[in-house]
Formats: structure tokens, sequence, C-alpha cells
């Protein structure tokens, strides 16, 4: 049985559509990503999930409860553990304060063990709280009563990469123990490195459903060098370049294919200055799914070049 | 059950105590002033306001000690201070937890949005019966300090039928906060509405084509200074205040559970 299953949700608010005829499922014991820009209408599909806002059109259930169902929903939500994007704790509280609350509604059987690998200080007040400890803090409390699902909205923004790390491989030892995962985020790296299939979305609509690897191998790098004119000329004839963009001195190109033929490439050439990043993700809608966003997945890969 | 109560009790034990201590200060204040006044000239003085006015500030036997409190304190402070505090109070419980987006993870509780509610107001009962209890206490025995007497049970009465009034008025700040989105605005709404109420009941009272608007403010059914001076009240009164707080709280939780967060 799946973990959610989301069935032509929408959601509109007046004139504007949060969310459009949203499909999909997530499988017990897997860690979905839920990929896609700032307001493309991932928390709206979460909260929905939750029943913090209702469904305008379709439903979805949660552990086997529609969210239409209040009671249903309560009885699920006590093995379903949640971590919003904004962490609204009472300032003046303590951190240990707040999980003990946390902790007499829903339980905390993890809540020591979990304090050992996310530590925010947990004796002082809240409001002296940086972002990371702040979001250390949601992360215990989503984790303490050991649910079997975490719904999560961008967990690991306002960590440092070495607790982004340390959050990123406790998430896979979580789905190994059997959890299922469900997390939004606008970060293609963070979504590739630790989950099994990605959802995208992108303007409400979901775009894409595709397994890590086949994202891997469509998302491609930036790659940005300065060289010469006659490297630029042979560099964008490789397979696999595409979006080529020339500027004074150098080229910047999405490159897919792969990485040992790029280098090799390079290696004959003066390069000046290199930089090979992740794309940002909206170029990768832009190249993979059409500007109008409705492309089938697993759409083949055409170059512009 | 009650977790929350319990949680957002032990929020409220700070404001409450500095509540209960300035409330009590004031009336410290209130019944030291009396002992320094000659009553009977004080009563001329009250007989030659308008009418209107004595009876805005449940001005009876203003000589006296229980018509003294209950134009000074029960009347003033308690009916209208304290109605607006409590208002004001709840107003805040729901519409701040969604402004601060704490409401996203309460609602991630195994908890109905209804249990939540009523949980959360359960709480203003801290200060509701602290400020009764402490500041009851108080008024008596600072009335035997300065030489007076008041029948403590006439004095108990005015302090356990304010209750029901007092519940009316923050289940009023709890419909506006759930219907609101902001705190602020919820908070502003319900001073103001507790203020035009009160001034309905006192200024239409007069003008007998209207007296029936004064039915709606639920400062009409709770009249302190008669109950100090001789124990007398109606327990229709109280009966109409405890089913207009009933009927506000569920209209309150119907409100919240169907709105989006």
């Amino acid at each position: 049985m799946s973990s959610i299953t989301v069935d032509n949700l929408s959601k509109r608010y007046d004139d504007v559509v949060a969310v459009d005829s949203l499909s999909f499922s997530v499988e017990r014991g897997e860690i979905f990503g839920f990929l896609g820009p700032n307001g493309a209408g991932k928390t709206t599909t979460i909260r929905t999930l939750l029943g913090l806002i209702a469904p305008s059109a379709g439903t979805a259930t949660v552990l086997g409860a529609d969210v239409h169902d209040e009671d249903a929903l309560i009885e699920a939500k006590r093995r379903i553990g949640y971590l919003p994007a904004n962490l609204g704790f009472n300032d003046e509280a303590t951190g240990a304060e707040v999980l003990d609350y946390h902790e007499s509604v829903k339980g905390g059987s993890r809540r020591d063990e979990l304090l050992e690998i996310f530590t925010p200080p947990v004796e002082r007040p809240i409001r002296e709280y940086s972002t990371g400890n702040k979001r250390m803090l949601g992360i215990v409390q989503a984790f303490m009563h050991d649910p079997e699902l975490v719904i999560m909205d961008e967990p690991t923004s306002g960590l440092d990469p070495l607790k982004q790390e340390e959050f990123n491989e406790f998430a896979r030892n979580e789905r190994d123990r059997g959890k299922t995962l469900f997390f939004s985020s606008h970060v293609l790296s963070e979504v590739r490195r630790v989950c099994d299939r990605v959802g995208i979305l992108r303007e409400g609509v979901l775009v894409g459903l595709e397994d890590v690897d086949t994202l891997l191998r469509q998302g491609g790098k930036r790659v940005q060098i300065q060289t010469t004119d006659e490297a630029r000329t042979d560099l964008t004839e490789i397979d696999g370049v595409i979006d080529v963009q020339t500027f004074a001195e150098g080229i910047q190109f999405i490159y897919t294919g792969e990485y040992n033929t790029l280098l090799r490439e390079l290696a004959t050439h003066d390069v000046r200055e290199i930089e090979i990043s992740e794309p940002p993700l909206e170029d990768i809608f832009m190249h993979y799914y059409g500007s109008d966003g409705g492309v089938e997945p697993n759409q083949e890969v055409q170059s512009d070049a | 059950m009650l977790e929350t109560t319990r949680y957002e009790i032990s929020r409220r034990v700070r404001g409450t105590t500095i509540l209960t201590v300035g409330v009590s200060l004031y009336v410290a204040f209130i019944v030291w002033y009396f002992s320094l006044l000659d009553p009977s000239a004080y009563e001329q003085i009250a007989e030659s306001l308008p009418p209107a006015m004595l009876d805005a500030f449940g001005m009876q036997s203003i000589g006296s000690i229980e018509g003294w409190l209950g134009g000074q304190i029960y009347t003033f402070l308690w009916l209208l201070g304290l109605g607006i505090y409590f208002a004001y109070a709840s107003a805040a419980v729901i519409a701040g937890d969604i402004e601060s987006d704490r409401m996203d993870l309460l609602l991630s509780f195994p908890v109905s949005r209804s249990q939540l509610l009523v949980e959360k107001f359960a709480a203003l009962l801290l200060p509701l019966i602290a400020l009764n209890v402490v500041v009851g206490g108080v008024t008596y025995g600072l009335v035997l300090a300065i030489g007076e007497t008041i029948d403590p049970m006439h004095l108990a009465l005015a302090h356990l039928l304010s209750i029901p009034y007092l519940l009316v008025c923050a289940a009023i700040g709890t419909v506006l906060s759930v219907l609101a989105d902001r705190s602020a605005v919820a908070e502003r709404a319900a001073i103001g509405l507790i203020f035009v109420l009160w001034l309905v009941e006192s200024a239409v009272g007069a003008a007998e084509d209207f007296a029936w608007i004064q039915n709606l403010s639920p400062t009409h059914y709770y009249a302190p200074t008669p109950v100090l001076i001789d124990g007398s009240y109606e327990l229709m009164d109280t009966g109409i205040l405890v089913a207009a707080f009933l009927g506000l709280l569920v209209a309150s939780q119907v409100l919240f559970q169907r709105r989006d967060i």
C-alpha cells in the first residue's frame, strides 16, 4: 500500500490556481523528493496532505486516511511526523520545554537519540536560536515519536553543510529502517543525493515523475569556461552540450553527456577559467520540460546546439 | 488530553502573576482612598452627577464601602477593564498561532481542531480564577484592615457571577481569533467590540426606544454593585451569559474546523 496517494488534487484561491490536478503516489519505504522552484505549489500540497487546508477538488490519502476525514486523519497523525518550512515555536520557551510539550502529545521514544545527531541548545530559549538550531529542533520533533511517515518542507534550509550531510545520512538510514520520507526542496543537488524518486512541480502542475537516475542523466551540469575562440567552437560540437551562451572570452552551456568525453576535450584546449555547477532548477524546466510545462516525463533529451 | 492546556497554562503563569499583583495594588489604592474620604460629602457630589453617568459607572450608595467598591472596582475595572483584557487575550489564541506558523505544528498533532481550541481556551481559566480568588481575598482583607466591614458572601458572589461574564468576553475574542489571520487585527477588534458593547449598554439604557439594544451587550447581564450591596442578582442573567458563552465557543469551533490555515 502507498504511504501517500494524491489523486487529481487541486487548490484554488480566488483566481489563482496553486495546485492543479496533481496525481502521484509515494510508496512505503522510499524517500520521495518533491522538487520545484519557490511558489510552485509544494507547500500547498504538503499542507493539504496534513489537513491544514481543504482541497478545492480531488483528494489525497496519507497512511490510508483521506484528508477529508478528520477522525481518520487524526488517527493517522499518530504515525506521521511533520517538519514545516516555517517553524513557529514560542520564542520565550526553551527547546526542552517545546519538546516536553510535543512528547506529552505524541510521544518521544527517540528524543534522546535524535538529540545526539541534531544538537539544538535545548536549555536555551528559542528566541536565541539561529535558523539552523531551529531547524534541528524541528527535525527532532518530527522524528521523536518514531513515525512511519515523515513529511518535510524544505528540511535542510538553514542547516550548515555539515549538518545537511548528517541529515542526508540520517534520512537514508531511516529509509533503510523502513520509514517513508517525503520532502520538498528547491535544491536539485540535495534531492539527487538523498531521494529514490522525484516529483517535479511547476506552477502547480506535476511536470515530471522520475527515479533519480533518470533525473541525474537529464539534469546535467552547467559549465562556464573562459577559453579561446577555437575551443569554443569545438566544445559546442560535443554530444550533450546544449543551451550554449557565448559571452566575452568564454562560453556557458549545460552538459548532459559523459563527463570523461568533456574532460578529454577540455584537456586539448587552453582553459583559463572553469566552473562546473548544478544548473538552476528553472533551466532544467526550460530545457527538459519546455517553457509551457505540460510535457510528458521521460522525454528524450533534445540538443539545441 | 489537556497536554495543550498544561503547556499553555505554564506560559500564562508570569503574565497572570503580574496582572494579579497589579490589580491587587489598584484595589489597595482604592480601598485606602476610601479610608481618607468623608463618605457623606462624596455622596453629595455623586448625587449631583447625571443619572446616566451614575448608571454607567455603577454608582449606588457611593458613601458605603460596598457602593464604593462596586463603582470604583467592579463596574469599572472588572466589567470594562477585565472584560477587555479577556477578549484581548483570547483574540491572540488562534490568530497568533496562525500568524506565527505555529498552528502548522500544532495541527500535525493527533488532536482535533475543536479539542485544540478548547484546550487553548481552557488555559485562560488560570488568570480568570487567579484574579477572582486573589483579588477577592485581597479586597476582603483590605476592607477589614481599614476598619470597615463587607459581607464576604456578597463579595464572593460578585466574583463568582463575574466568571460567566468574563467567559463571554473571552469567547467573543476567540470567535474573532478564529476569523482573523493576524492577531493584531483580532485583538483590536476584540478591544473595540467590548468597549462598544459596554458603551451601548451604558448610553442606550437611558433612551427607551432603543433600550432593546442593550440586551446585546454582555455587560447588561452582570451588575456587581447590587450584588455587593445586598446580594441581589438575577439567576436568569447568569443563565443567559452561560448560554452565550457556550454558543460562542461552539461557533468558534465550527468556524475553526472549516477554515484553511
